[in-house]
């Protein structure tokens, strides 16, 4: 079994020990992971900031380079959204007829992380020891674009020592939207504190999520005003064991 | 008390809500932001009706198929548009009706005018139509010297009060009682008025009751045009519009051209979201429909005005085409986030919230309110209510790429960080040598905005836009493919 | 007659699309997807029962009746709200306009006189259960529009055998459009300021409905 690792250009450069922990996960399951060094980004930032042109570009590689994966696995609900909601519309309006072949038959084989352990792998005991209150933020994208509906819980259900607190108003929006966090910094800003009001009511240590864009922003906020809540993305706590617990960056 | 003869013309409001002139929103968002009364306000507004309407859709065993059914059938007149129209003008003309075509909202003006003046009449009573507030009627009334008077409790609010509608269904939702309690006891004489809802809207009764009995000309709006039997279809709660739309004599509907549908039948479909959508209750208390003219029984001299006002033009592309087929329920904005931050004045158009972010740009033929295609986290709450299943987030993304493609041809994207951004970082994405190259370069740079623990706290520039609120974790000393391919050497 | 911009719009609506003729508007029309529920499961009496239900919580008065105690029945809601003066549509039954109140037929009322009256008593043309709708086509025995929206007392006579459970079943009951048709469903409301509901804004703040069971 094997699974190419798609790690985003954001977890690449900002949060490389997500893509560690995916790696370990994966290599504890048995599963052989690849990574394909010419990788750079799945287009989503500039499909959906307007810029269809470079997006195209983006997605056009993506479908070259992984032409002859098995599985391609992505740590990103959101990258992942977009791939299956928008590359078809890129190719249509900017591609060619061999191009949106290649991504019909690619597409299938593409997969957010707990899609991947769920749906493919058919596992949900990783073998996983994380003893703290975890707060689970659902992502827009996660929750809707890709319906990953209880897979997430599953998943962290069967981590040993781990305390689930229920978030409230988990379908509401975290307010980071990608570069509406800058464009309308200050309705992102309220919408955040909106989303902290529920984090923090859960008295949870650790808010996780399949996305470390939401959680860029959760945890930068939350940062800034010494919380007392850390954000680490559910791959590292799926990847945590007695004898390896999760890294500490800082 | 005070009748409404005796009212001083009304002011205008003080936000006019026109999408020319109305600041970008991230500017107008900002002292809505601040307006702790306002927001809370509308966050107790949307949460009602989210619950009511949450608890409808749950006991409706067949919400999925009606919302299929809805779309489907607005999305078939759509593309048969011309063909309902011609329909609905025969029909309506054969039942006693006349139907006028207005390209834009100027000649809607002129002909409502024009209507009134042949009768004489000074004043004109009003069912709430965002229709007419889209074409400024009341304004352009008022200047020839004709009394538009609101009867919608809400739009009575407004009207009095000098305010402007923040929502398509609650319109006055960011207004408070005790707000409401002083705008009546001002303008209707009631200083002794108190702030209790009942008495409100007793007060509110009171006024209007000689107005509903003597002026003879009513202007409308139409939740749905019937191609089928030339019918009119208007949903309310509070029975002005019944009051208005019987009564006088003289009776102008306003409509936008995708108001039709086809068949009386389709009701079956429409009345069953519409209600639970906007809100949140089984059915609405008063829903009337009327075909032209019956002798003996309402306005003997009924004209429909039919509103193009840009609209035809959406209708070139299926992506875009799907706007029109809001049935204006609010059930989008209701649902927003970003809604619920800001509430409607914020968007510089009487159709605020997501539909007016992609609605009112394409009225404006995306010559005005370009703010608006962003001024959404693109998180796909408005598309999960939506009635009639339109994706508002792929029409966002639509109206970002044809924004963007305009900036493309300007000078101005030369001072728009964000674009210069996003382009340079095209060219770096487009090759693993440059992106390793950009993240060894942004890593020296990170650290030099970094603090001890790593953390950056303030940027400059457009990246203080950021740090204003939040910290950024600072970039760690090795990316995934350097550590990557260590990894993979070291196995070796 | 501003032709111009008729012919403009329509002109611009067939640039925009692609060209369909009109049978194959009606053939796509035919083929419209409806799943939605157009069945029926309830019987008379379990619609009548969820009538009653969503009548009661709309506020409005309810109250059933067969052929030999309509005229008690009514006598008794005419008396406990207080008025004298009732006006009835021109076809309202005879038997319906009791003794002991006076009665204004309605062949021409003017709207000072209707604003007068104590209340209205009319029939309807059909009723849905589910969403506790009264329907009026406005016919000789329920009235003009104007007949049941100026009194601010409204008695409506539904027969069981008008009751319908959906308003697919309506529709598919009434396949030819009324010329005029009124859906109430329930005492005017507004929740305009505070979202706090309040009943009775304009048109009649009183509704009240007798079922007059004429089915077994």
């Amino acid at each position: 079994m094997r699974a190419s690792l798609f790690i985003t250009c954001y977890n690449d450069t900002l949060y490389p020990e997500t893509g560690r922990a995916v790696v370990a996960l994966l290599e504890r399951l048995g599963v052989e992971v690849e990574f394909n060094s010419l990788q750079t980004c799945c287009g989503q930032m500039h499909a959906n900031s307007g810029f269809r042109a470079e997006a195209f570009s983006q997605a056009k590689r993506f479908v070259q380079i992984y032409r002859d994966a098995e599985t391609i696995v992505i740590p990103s609900s959101s990258c992942v959204a977009m791939i299956r909601e928008q590359y078809q519309g890129l190719f249509e309006e900017l591609g060619n007829e061999r191009l949106r072949r290649d991504f019909a038959v690619l597409s299938p084989r593409i997969f957010e992380l707990s899609e991947y352990l769920v749906d493919h792998l058919k596992v949900e005991d990783l073998g996983a020891y994380f003893p703290h209150r975890v707060a689970y933020h659902a992502s827009c994208h996660g929750l809707r674009a890709l319906h990953l509906g209880d897979r997430p819980y599953r998943l962290l259900a069967k981590v040993r020592g781990l305390e689930l607190a229920p978030l409230a108003n988990t379908d509401r929006c975290c307010g980071f939207g990608g570069t509406f966090s800058v464009k309308n910094a200050e309705v992102s800003s309220a919408m955040l504190t909106a989303k902290l009001q529920d984090i923090l009511a859960t008295r949870a240590e650790f808010c996780t999520a399949l996305d470390n864009s939401c959680l860029m922003h959760l945890g930068g906020a939350m940062h800034r005003q010494f919380a007392g809540v850390r954000t680490v993305h559910m791959a590292q706590i799926l990847a945590a064991t007695e004898t390896h617990p999760i890294e500490e960056l800082p | 008390m005070k009748g409404p003869e005796s009212l001083a013309r009304n002011k205008p409001p003080r936000v006019q809500l026109d999408p020319r002139f109305a600041p970008p929103f991230p500017q107008a968002a900002l002292p809505v932001l601040r307006n702790t009364q306002l927001r809370k306000n509308v966050a107790h507004a949307i949460d009602v009706i989210q619950s009511k309407r949450a608890r409808l859709v749950e006991e409706k065993a067949d919400w999925e198929e009606l919302r299929a059914a809805a779309s489907d059938l607005r999305a078939h007149v759509l593309d048969n548009l011309g063909h309902y129209l011609e329909e609905f003008e025969s029909q309506c003309t054969a039942a006693g009706g006349h139907v006028h075509w207005a390209a834009d909202g100027t000649e809607a003006r002129r002909i409502v005018l024009e209507i009134i003046r042949q009768k004489n009449a000074n004043e004109v009573i009003k069912i709430k139509t965002m229709t007419s507030a889209e074409i400024q009627l009341n304004l352009f009334l008022e200047q020839a010297g004709i009394a538009a008077h609101e009867t919608d409790l809400a739009e009575i609010i407004l009207q009095l009060g000098g305010e402007a509608p923040s929502h398509i269904v609650v319109p006055a939702l960011h207004v408070n009682r005790s707000q409401v309690r002083d705008i009546f006891a001002q303008r209707m004489g009631l200083p002794d008025l108190s702030d209790d809802p009942q008495a409100l809207t007793a007060a509110a009764r009171t006024y209007l009751r000689k107005l509903f009995l003597t002026v003879p000309v009513a202007i409308s709006g139409a939740n749905h045009l019937i191609a089928e039997t030339g019918g009119v279809v208007i949903v309310e709660s509070e029975g002005n519009g019944r009051m208005c739309l019987t009564l006088p004599q003289t009776l102008i509907a306003i409509a936008g051209i995708e108001k039709v549908i086809p068949r009386f039948q389709d009701l079956e479909v429409l009345l069953q979201v519409l209600a639970r959508s906007a809100t949140g209750e089984r059915m609405n208390p008063y829903t009337s429909v009327w075909s032209g003219v019956k002798p003996g029984d309402g306005p003997q001299n009924f004209h429909v005005v039919l509103l193009d006002n840009g609209r035809s033009d959406m209708l070139r592309r299926p992506v875009e085409r799907q706007t029109l087929k809001c049935i204006r329920c609010a059930a989008c904005m209701n649902a927003c986030p970003v809604y619920r931050q800001t509430g409607g004045h914020a968007y510089g158009s009487v159709y605020p919230g997501p539909i007016g972010a992609i609605l009112t740009p394409q009225l404006q033929r995306l010559e005005h309110a370009q703010s608006l295609p962003y001024a959404s986290s693109l998180c796909g709450a408005c598309y999960e209510v939506c009635p009639v299943k339109i994706n508002i987030p792929e029409v966002l993304i639509e109206l970002r790429a044809q924004v963007t493609n305009r900036e493309r041809e300007e000078p101005r994207r030369f001072f728009d960080p964000l674009y210069l951004g996003l382009r340079i970082a095209s060219f770096i994405l487009a090759s693993p040598r440059r992106l390793r190259l950009a993240q060894r370069l942004g890593r020296i740079v990170a650290r030099l905005f970094a603090s001890r623990d790593g953390w950056i706290h303030v940027l400059p520039g457009y990246g203080a836009r950021w740090t204003r609120t939040r910290d950024l974790r600072g970039v760690p000393s090795q990316t995934f493919r350097e550590w990557w391919s260590t990894r993979n050497k070291g196995e070796q | 007659m501003n032709v111009a911009s008729r012919d403009r719009i329509l002109a611009g609506i067939r640039a925009a699309l692609p060209v369909r003729s009109v049978e194959r508007a009606s053939a796509d029309y035919q083929q419209i997807q409806r799943s939605y529920i157009r069945t029926v499961v309830r019987n008379s009496s379990e619609c009548t029962a969820l009538l009653v239900e969503r009548l009661r919580e709309y506020g409005a008065e309810v109250a059933e009746a067969t052929p030999s105690d309509i005229v008690s029945v009514l006598s008794a809601q005419l008396r406990a709200s207080g008025g004298s003066t009732f006006a009835a549509p021109p076809d309202l039954p005879l038997e319906w306009r009791v003794p002991g109140f006076e009665w204004l037929i309605d062949d021409g009322l003017s709207y000072e006189q209707l604003d007068k009256v104590d209340g209205v008593v009319t029939t309807a043309s059909c009723a849905v259960a589910d969403s506790g709708t009264i329907v009026l086509h406005h016919g000789s025995a329920e009235g003009r529009r104007a007949l049941t929206l100026l009194p601010d007392w409204h008695l409506c006579v539904v027969r069981a055998s008008q009751l319908v459970e959906t308003l697919p079943e309506y529709f598919s009951r009434f396949p030819h459009a009324p010329q005029l048709a009124t859906y109430i469903s329930g005492p005017s409301a507004t929740a305009d300021i505070e979202m706090t509901r309040i009943k009775g804004v304009h048109g009649p703040r009183f509704l009240h409905v007798i079922i007059l069971r004429d089915v077994s």
